[in-house]
């Protein structure tokens, strides 16, 4: 059995998204950049993180009224683990870029977010008002960074079960989430 | 009290009105604004202002004008700037609505070239500048071109970290592109 496909598309925007995500965050912050190129990059991981984040809100919401396929016969302590990770990955890509929005509504900056260059993105509420906001988006940006290296430890987990599934246990579970392919039954 | 007295009693409270001899042609007229952000250069233009001008190219020294700009109507045609600027980093437009320039006796300096002397206020902040212009006046028509080099800290135009010249350069111009017709006084 196989995921739905609103399920495998969103699992792959979101897994590009995050990619991108990843790879921009470390660009912009760690890069000797010419200024332009710095704020058209910053711009840019705005938009895909507010992009990112309505995908997991729309993923979640299939999620909890769609059954996903069952696992196939594993112990139950590695059930539990992919549970868990599961878990762990829906609490991370919620909150990390719910913190990045925080993020930039508390900034001293006060820069608007114009998604793509084309829609206007509202700051969260009451950050943008807050007296000391240096303080406050130093938190935040700690916990925003500090995060995303979380976040992508447990994606490396994710895609190493994946492919051990695929790859050494011949379940036929990474199929599922691919589309275009019927699905690989199990061999056993 | 009857009407035409009511008009005399609220002319005599107002401030006395300049008595502007020009009608500015908005259609054809510009009111422009540059500036740099990250060492990208970029225009932009006042959807809404006024000017009231009284000029005699025989007199200049007894000419006056005063335009009136609506802040909020600052277009560059980059949304996020656009949503920026009204913000209180910068135009403030929710405390200081309109930016106006007050200019009392021009000075010839030579051919169509006039210096227009006066007070420009931005941001409740006003400041002694010179707007050099060139006319160029044919019958009843008019056409006079400026340029005005603001520093745009000096009227607080970019507070906190946009306060430094690091995104957004310091210096900004404003254009001043008129064309009217004598209307008479």
């Amino acid at each position: 059995m196989r995921y739905h496909l609103v399920a495998i598309i969103l699992h792959w925007v979101i897994a590009l998204g995050i990619l991108a995500l990843i790879v921009l965050g470390l660009a912009m912050t760690h890069l000797a950049l010419a200024p332009l190129a710095k704020f058209q990059l910053y711009q840019l991981h705005k938009s895909i993180g507010i992009t990112v984040l309505l995908a997991v809100l729309l993923r979640v919401l299939w999620r909890l009224t769609h059954r996903p396929p069952p696992l196939p016969a594993m112990p139950p302590l590695e059930k539990a683990a992919a549970r868990s990770t599961h878990g762990l990955l829906y609490t991370l890509m919620l909150v990390i870029p719910l913190s990045g929005w925080a993020l930039v509504s508390v900034s001293p900056f006060n820069l608007p977010t114009v998604l793509y260059g084309l829609v206007l993105w509202p700051h969260l509420p009451l950050l943008p008002d807050l007296a000391d906001k240096p303080a406050v988006e130093a938190v935040v940006k700690f916990i925003h960074s500090r995060l995303a290296w979380v976040l992508t430890a447990v994606i490396l987990l994710h895609a190493a079960a994946a492919l051990r599934h695929h790859f050494i246990l011949r379940d036929g579970i990474l199929s599922r989430m691919l589309p275009g392919r019927p699905t690989k039954e199990p061999r056993s | 009290m009857k009407p035409a007295a009511l008009l005399v009693a609220l002319a005599l409270l107002s401030p006395p009105a300049l008595a502007s001899d020009w009608s500015v042609d908005m259609a054809k007229s510009h009111l422009g604004f540059s500036g740099v952000q990250n060492g990208a250069p970029f225009q932009g233009r006042f959807g809404k202002w006024t000017a009231e001008i009284a000029f005699d190219p025989a007199h200049p020294e007894a000419g006056q004008a005063k335009v009136t700009i609506d802040l909020a109507s600052a277009t560059t045609g980059d949304t996020q700037r656009d949503s920026a600027l009204p913000q209180a980093e910068w135009f403030d437009v929710k405390d200081f609505p309109q930016a106006i320039f007050e200019a009392t006796g021009f000075t010839a300096k030579g051919g169509d070239a006039y210096e227009a002397p006066g007070t420009l206020t931005i941001r409740g902040i006003g400041k002694a500048v010179v707007l050099p212009f060139t006319l160029a006046v044919s019958g009843d028509k008019a056409s006079a071109k400026g340029h005005l080099a603001l520093v745009r800290t000096g009227f607080g135009v970019g507070q906190g970290v946009w306060a430094t010249g690091d995104w957004v350069a310091l210096e900004v111009g404003v254009d001043v592109d008129l064309v009217a017709t004598k209307s008479g006084s």
